[in-house]
């Protein structure tokens, strides 16, 4: 995926100026940046959510403003979904299915059996007829998780997956997103958790507004990198307000 | 009278044979399409359209056109209005939501007025099924068997999109479109329950079927089947009831509707489940985790 002069404005407010970088074949990228930092609008850009300036393109690909998003898929915050909809988890996953063919039809034969493949790839197969609303916060994430994979996308965008998971589900999580990489899926992921960034990410983009730092993970997340992504960021922020 | 006599006989006549039909359709069409109108929150929006929908049903009439097409034509109008105030005037969606429906209200009582005929407006308002004739008949039949196809077809769509609109966008659902064609087909029961319950009494049969089968079957895509039931029980159980005691039948029949509310809830007693799913925790604070 190549990025180019992407920027997301909201009236006068800019929220991402200018950012460009790239990402290859299978690479899994931390996004990281303090709140009101530009990660989710970034995201929703790329999805085609926003409408933003700039190019982005997947193997050759103009995905853009919504044209052509199919390479990509996007996993929302957790938050933004309404569990207590009695839908079961697998009426949620098979909705990944809608991103190829007519969006409005009924799921076919063969939609319900991606869907099944999804389930099965992230080990939650056995909770296809639960409904979602009673599902664990990790449960719930690898459901989003198992519906953009039935999508079949080349690059997943994650939007704070990790955020209210416990250790054991954050583990899972990791260990699914290090798998989907490893098969050659591009994963970018917006994040807090800077220990889970380094264990698992090989590289992060640090952002704030613009890329303040891109590079490998160990490099960008050292002590002096946070100060300044979190803290230094901040500063200057205060500083400049009269 | 035996029982079965009390529910058998009033039926002999051909009168009372299509207000039943007439009462079937909107209890079944009402609420396959109001368990998506409850899900997406949409009852506050769906109930001042009710009202609205008066002034399109009254412009109808005075110009001579189709009571239907006047009838949609009022709803799209009030969600257009809405949307304008909301978006670009920044009025709050409730206050938008009420001044309009309000308004068209007011302008549909006044059209209804202009008539002639003082016993216009309470049917229109409460209805009446005793006075259907067989075309009227008719069309709430085919218009009943659009709107609960249109329920089904787009059942899945519309669950996706309600779950998670964010993310339907994101495979191409149009949200939009699909909340202008909910409110389209909304429109559409509305007119259907004109002559039948009322545009005041439609919008219960829309709404309590739909409340009570979602508080007795736990999963969204079995609540509609069960909601046209209740909502058929409410219509015919309605109509008997009102002809037995002469008492009105649109007010009869949202009565009986509300009452499977109050029978759901004390069934399932949802008020002893306490506890929400972890799923649906909001994110963590940002600075904690560095």
């Amino acid at each position: 995926m190549e990025v180019t002069g992407l920027g997301v404005s909201y009236g006068g407010h800019v929220a991402v100026h200018d950012v460009s970088f790239e990402m290859a074949s299978g690479e899994a990228v931390a996004l990281v940046g303090r709140n009101g930092a530009g990660k989710s609008s970034l995201l929703k850009a790329l999805a085609g959510l926003e409408h933003s300036a700039g190019n982005v393109i997947v193997h050759g690909i103009h995905c853009h403003h919504g044209h052509g998003v199919a390479p990509i898929a996007y996993v929302p915050q957790r938050s933004s979904a309404r569990w207590e909809l009695s839908l079961t988890v697998a009426e949620v996953v098979v909705a990944g299915c809608r991103a190829r063919g007519s969006r409005w039809r009924r799921p076919s034969a063969e939609d319900r059996d991606r869907a099944r493949e999804a389930l099965q790839r992230f080990g939650i197969e056995n909770l296809r007829d639960r409904p979602v609303g009673a599902l664990s916060g990790g449960q719930a994430q690898r459901v989003l998780l198992a519906r953009a994979f039935a999508q079949e996308p080349r690059i997943l965008l994650l939007d704070e997956p990790f955020a209210g998971l416990d250790s054991v589900s954050a583990t899972t999580l990791s260990d699914s997103i290090t798998d989907l990489s490893m098969r050659g899926m591009s994963v970018l992921c917006a994040m807090h958790e800077l220990a889970i960034a380094r264990e698992v990410f090989p590289r992060t983009i640090a952002l704030d507004q613009v890329i303040i730092a891109n590079g490998p993970t160990p490099l960008v997340l050292n002590a002096e990198g946070v100060e300044q992504i979190f803290v230094g960021s901040v500063m200057s922020k205060g500083r400049s307000t009269p | 009278m035996t029982p079965v006599e009390l529910i058998i006989d009033p039926f002999q006549t051909s009168f009372m044979q299509r207000a039943l039909i007439s009462c079937l359709a909107v209890g079944i069409a009402a609420p396959a399409i109001g368990v998506w109108a409850v899900s997406r929150r949409l009852v506050y929006l769906t109930d001042a359209m009710s009202h609205a929908i008066l002034a399109g049903v009254a412009a109808a009439a005075l110009v001579g056109v189709s009571l239907v097409v006047g009838g949609i034509a009022a709803g799209l109008f009030m969600a257009l209005i809405v949307a304008l105030l909301v978006i670009r005037v920044k009025v709050p969606e409730d206050s938008a939501i009420g001044v309009v429906g309000q308004g068209l209200f007011a302008v549909g009582v006044i059209g209804v007025g202009l008539l002639g005929d003082p016993r216009a407006l309470s049917h229109v308002l409460f209805g009446n099924p005793l006075t259907v004739t067989a075309g009227e008949v008719a069309v709430q039949v085919v218009m009943a068997v659009v709107i609960v196809i249109t329920g089904w077809f787009l059942g899945p769509v519309l669950g996706i999109s309600t779950f998670d609109s964010t993310h339907a966008r994101t495979v191409g659902v149009r949200v939009g479109l699909l909340d202008t064609g909910l409110i389209v087909v909304l429109s559409m029961v509305v007119v259907v329950g004109l002559t039948s319950v009322g545009v005041l009494m439609a919008i219960t049969l829309i709404t309590a079927p739909a409340v009570a089968a979602r508080l007795v079957v736990p999963r969204l895509s079995h609540s509609m089947p069960l909601a046209c039931a209740l909502g058929s029980v409410a219509a015919v159980g309605g109509l008997l009831v009102s002809y037995h005691f002469s008492l009105p039948t649109g007010p009869t029949i949202a009565v009986l509707a509300v009452s499977e509310v109050a029978l759901a809830a004390l069934a399932t007693r949802p008020w002893v489940h306490r506890g929400e799913s972890s799923a649906a925790r909001p994110a963590g604070s940002a600075m904690s985790a560095v």
